[in-house]
């Protein structure tokens, strides 16, 4: 048991004690989020910015094939002598709205399935819960391929696949919570009270779940970002768009390998990495707290201290 | 010389910041072979902390002082090293909500000849047979004992875990709320079985419980438990009729009667907070009969017959 | 002797169900594509009578609920058409380069599983120590790694130093020299080791997380209360007790990473140029070869499945709690 939850536990509960905690607290108490946070937001400052604090444009010829990394540019040039530096920043608004708004589509429709089976129940739940079964076991990576290369490529595309991958693991999860949530007492009053299906869900439920949910679309962006950088790399990625992916690919392809240009493929990986772990950071975090399981041990190395007895007119 | 003894016992717990929750502010209890004592209070008053504290179970965050001895021996001096070897071989435990004391996947009988084993009592066939006797002492066909914790209804899964915590004979038995998770009629056969055991068995047993009419029912003796300290303890008898403490009346007080006499009152205002020291009597804010040095000076040990004590200003009587 | 035959029963309906399901997905994506299929067709040299052949062999020229009988009875008889490329039936081409990946798959897999599950273990166990905290950064750090540039870094850094080949699944000249089967498989084992690294340190992060949150969850159960409650040791309560709850739910876990595992290791042999089925299917990308393509998801999908059954088979054996 934690501290504070003994604390929690022991000390009478008051109205403050009893509160969700607010985000800052959460992230002050775990530095892990925090960090991952803030990494977050640097990288969404550098795609917003992009345009303005990228050196070069993304597609101008600056220099020779595979320059060197060198003054003006530190990070050295691709096989089309475009800078490096660049092509990162401009790569991160692309990259990032797609992790984005893949996941943004997995957690609407996941969401809204996972809400509506586990509200309703019964007949439709079963139905639901089937069909979503069926699409769990596809995998991934391979049906995401066949659709990329039938459908075409472009981002928007690669952002629908995304969210068609990866609803279903939102709805498995969502729907559990909201079978737990539904049994309570306030939600059974307000049903009683002969409010509206859909009041309940957006007054009652939907706050209830939705640190999980706030969670997991953590998660799933970076399983999103993962994902496009993926596509990208078998080559059917959005052409147009210089994505982080999209380098990795252009490096692999155009064999900076034999050049020996590992400026062209290390710069746009780290990127990824980064921001991947820095969305892994800040969600298994959540995960991690709010799932009550995982706060209690039972197995100690370390055990309860002896200490001698408190002065007795002390403690008076 | 007591079965168990208590004596001073305190517990703190260390939170953030560097504070500390003083949970069980030494208390003393004393239990013969055969007694049963009941340790009622509100949630949160400690009670379930000091029978952990007995056990040597509590947390890492948690510090202790005082002492437990069992025949006359203390086991809590080298801390989780002196308990050890004590644990189920002398002193067991019944577990709150016994539908989680079991590893699913693993039978009943194989959980509870566990211990024999660890403690070399008995193995293999030996261990068996033991099994299957102690599951018939609790009412409980010995075959079943391959069968697995889910199989069992709730009620006789409480009755394994029973079965479980005599497996090693020890002389005393500790039960946290036996009784709370299962319905009616089986929180009757379960005290009426934890009764005749320990009768049959000469065990001194604690009963953990916030339930006031259970411990009217089982047990011969009681404490009562305010804010980490003993409000007042003596036989179950004293408590109910000429309670010492004003506590100890509010409780009887706040219990339905089955003659429906008095009217139900509850007892305003809730515990103080333990990660403060508390001045004066903890219970002075929610008293009814505070009076002047409730508020500055703590009540005085006091004892009117030998066994009934109690930590009150009053005199002569809640 | 439980009467759970009924579970697996409907396990295995379930499975059957499943793969109609992704036959019948396969169908419908496939008629999304643009134009009919022999549109697609890019060999020059291809004839007409070529094109109409293939129109003939879909039943391109049928109705829709037809063609999809036509399918689904092609399917199940295992006659998933022809390649595109090599005019070859489709399964026997896939057999070939599933053949090399699953050795390479395996060896990784192990890896990982060994090391992960154990790291994860020892993690939950020590929990907030520093052993705990360099494998919840190490195993976050490889989760997060893109598995292609996880790939390229290990060619840059590592195939070097270690004289490790990058590219093929053998020497091409080791075969002129005829030199027995213990350099062959040796040769064989080397072009392994990269692609198998690559796979084994991606599933590594991944496993040691989950079994780090499996273990702890099961280490924060009453019963390990209990267990210590009756005097048993840390070693007796972790061997007894929370090694056999917590890994439950990872053994499922791991089956079901087993098959998509087969269809993940496109992204690692396109980078190694591994002979597998992942560069099978990259190629079909390439070359719009819808049969293959077509026949490589099934494939796939059928090996998901089948490893999910598994999974629940090896899930009855192991909790007897699954009876109904």
């Amino acid at each position: 048991m934690s501290p504070q939850e003994l604390a929690e536990a022991i000390i009478p509960a008051t109205a403050d004690t009893r509160r969700r905690p607010p985000v800052w607290r959460f992230l002050k108490g775990h530095p892990q989020a925090a960090i991952g946070a803030a990494i977050l937001i640097v990288f969404a400052l550098i795609a917003i910015l992009g345009p303005w604090i990228a050196p070069y444009g993304p597609r101008e010829q600056v220099g020779p094939i595979f320059g060197t990394p060198s003054n003006p540019h530190p990070l050295g040039l691709d096989d089309a002598g475009i800078d490096i530096l660049s092509l990162l920043i401009h790569g991160a608004r692309i990259t990032l709205i797609v992790g984005f708004t893949g996941a943004l589509v997995a957690v609407l429709v996941g969401g809204t399935i996972g809400i509506i089976s586990g509200y309703f129940g019964g007949r439709l739940d079963n139905l639901l819960m089937r069909v979503t079964d069926y699409f769990l076991v596809l995998p991934d990576l391979v049906l995401l391929i066949v659709v990329a290369s039938i459908w075409g490529r472009s981002l928007r595309n690669i952002i629908i696949i995304i969210g068609l991958v990866y609803w279903t693991f939102m709805a498995r999860l969502i729907r559990s919570q909201v079978k737990v949530v539904r049994e309570r007492a306030y939600v059974k009053r307000a049903q009683a009270l002969g409010a509206s299906h859909l009041r309940i869900i957006l007054r009652h439920v939907l706050p209830q779940v939705l640190p999980l949910i706030l969670a997991q679309t953590v998660l799933m962006v970076a399983l999103a970002i993962f994902l496009e950088t993926a596509i990208s790399f078998l080559g059917l990625g959005d052409p147009n768009a210089p994505s982080w992916g999209r380098m990795i690919e252009n490096g692999f392809d155009r064999s900076a390998i034999s050049y020996g240009a590992w400026w062209a493929i290390v710069p746009p990986g780290l990127a990824v990495a980064i921001v991947i772990m820095a969305f892994n950071m800040l969600g298994t975090a959540a995960e991690d707290a709010l799932n009550p399981r995982l706060k209690v041990s039972h197995l100690l190395r370390r055990h309860f201290r002896m200490r001698p007895l408190p002065d007795k007119d002390a403690a008076r | 010389m007591s079965a168990l003894a208590v004596e001073d016992l305190h517990v703190w717990f260390d939170l953030p910041g560097g504070r500390e929750l003083h949970a069980v502010q030494g208390i003393d209890l004393a239990l013969e072979p055969g007694e049963r004592l009941g340790l009622v209070g509100e949630s949160g008053c400690g009670k379930t902390t000091a029978i952990l504290a007995m056990m040597g179970l509590l947390p890492p965050s948690a510090s202790v002082a005082g002492r437990v001895l069992l025949a006359g021996g203390d086991i809590l001096a080298g801390g989780d090293r002196t308990m050890r070897p004590h644990r189920w071989t002398d002193i067991a435990m019944v577990f709150q909500g016994a539908m989680n004391a079991f590893d699913p996947v693993r039978t009943v009988g194989d959980q509870i000849a566990e211990p024999l084993e660890r403690a070399g009592l008995a193995a293999g066939r030996a261990a068996r047979t033991r099994t299957a006797e102690l599951l018939e002492l609790v009412g409980i066909s010995g075959e079943r004992q391959d069968r697995y914790p889910h199989e069992f209804s709730g009620g006789m899964r409480q009755r394994a875990a029973i079965a479980m915590a005599l497996a090693c004979e020890p002389k005393v038995l500790l039960a946290d709320e036996p009784t709370t998770a299962l319905d009616v009629m089986v929180q009757a056969q379960i005290l009426e079985l934890l009764v005749r055991l320990t009768d049959e068995l000469g065990l001194a047993m604690v009963l953990v419980t916030h339930d006031l009419p259970l411990v009217s029912q089982a047990c011969t003796h009681a404490a009562v438990m305010y804010a980490g300290r003993i409000a007042e303890t003596g036989t179950t008898r004293e408590l109910h009729h000429a309670p010492l403490h004003p506590y100890t009346r509010m409780l009887f007080e706040a219990t339905p009667d089955l003659r429906g006499t008095d009217a139900v009152r509850s007892i305003p205002g809730a515990p103080p907070r333990l990660d403060e020291p508390t001045v004066g009597c903890p219970f002075q804010p929610r008293c009814d009969r505070a009076f002047g040095p409730c508020a500055t000076t703590r009540p005085p040990r006091r004892t009117t017959e030998p066994g009934h004590l109690t930590h009150c200003h009053l005199e002569g009587g809640a | 002797m439980r009467a759970g035959w009924s579970y697996v029963g409907r396990r295995a309906l379930f499975a059957l169900i499943t793969i109609l399901v992704a036959i019948s997905l396969n169908f419908v994506l496939f008629r999304l594509a643009p134009g009919d299929r022999t549109s697609a067709l890019r060999c020059q040299g291809c004839t007409q009578e070529f094109k109409a052949q293939v129109r003939a062999e879909f039943g391109l020229d049928r109705s829709v609920p037809e063609q999809y009988l036509v399918y689904v009875k092609e399917t199940a008889t295992g006659n998933l058409g022809r390649s595109f490329v090599t005019q070859q039936p489709v399964l026997a081409e896939l057999w070939k380069p599933v053949r090399n990946t699953i050795p390479m798959v395996l060896l990784g897999t192990l890896f990982a599983i060994s090391l992960g599950l154990t790291l994860g273990v020892v993690s939950a166990w020590r929990r907030g120590t520093i052993t705990d905290r360099t494998s919840v950064w190490s195993g976050l750090l490889l989760y997060s790694l893109p598995t292609q540039w996880l790939a390229l870094m290990l060619i840059f850094y590592a195939a070097g130093p270690l004289g490790l080949p990058t590219s093929d699944i053998a020497d091409p000249y080791l075969a002129y020299e005829n030199p027995g089967w213990w350099p062959e498989l040796v040769d064989r084992l080397q072009h392994m080791v990269l692609p198998a690294a690559t796979i084994g340190l991606v599933l590594f992060g991944e496993y040691t997380l989950i079994t780090r949150s499996s273990m702890l969850e099961a280490l924060g159960e009453d019963y390990i209360l209990t267990a210590r409650a009756k005097g048993l040791s840390n070693w007796q309560i972790v061997r007894r007790h929370a090694l056999r709850n917590s890994l439950l739910p990872i053994v499922t876990l791991i089956f079901l990473s087993l098959g998509f595992i087969l269809g993940g290791a496109i992204l690692i042999e396109t980078v190694f140029n591994y002979p597998g089925i992942g560069l099978q299917l990259y190629e079909s990308v390439t070359e719009r070869d819808y049969p293959m393509l077509q026949g490589g998801f099934l494939l796939l999908t059928v090996s998901v499945i089948l490893m999910n059954f598994l999974a629940d088979l090896l899930y009855f054996r192991l909790d007897p709690r699954v009876t109904e």
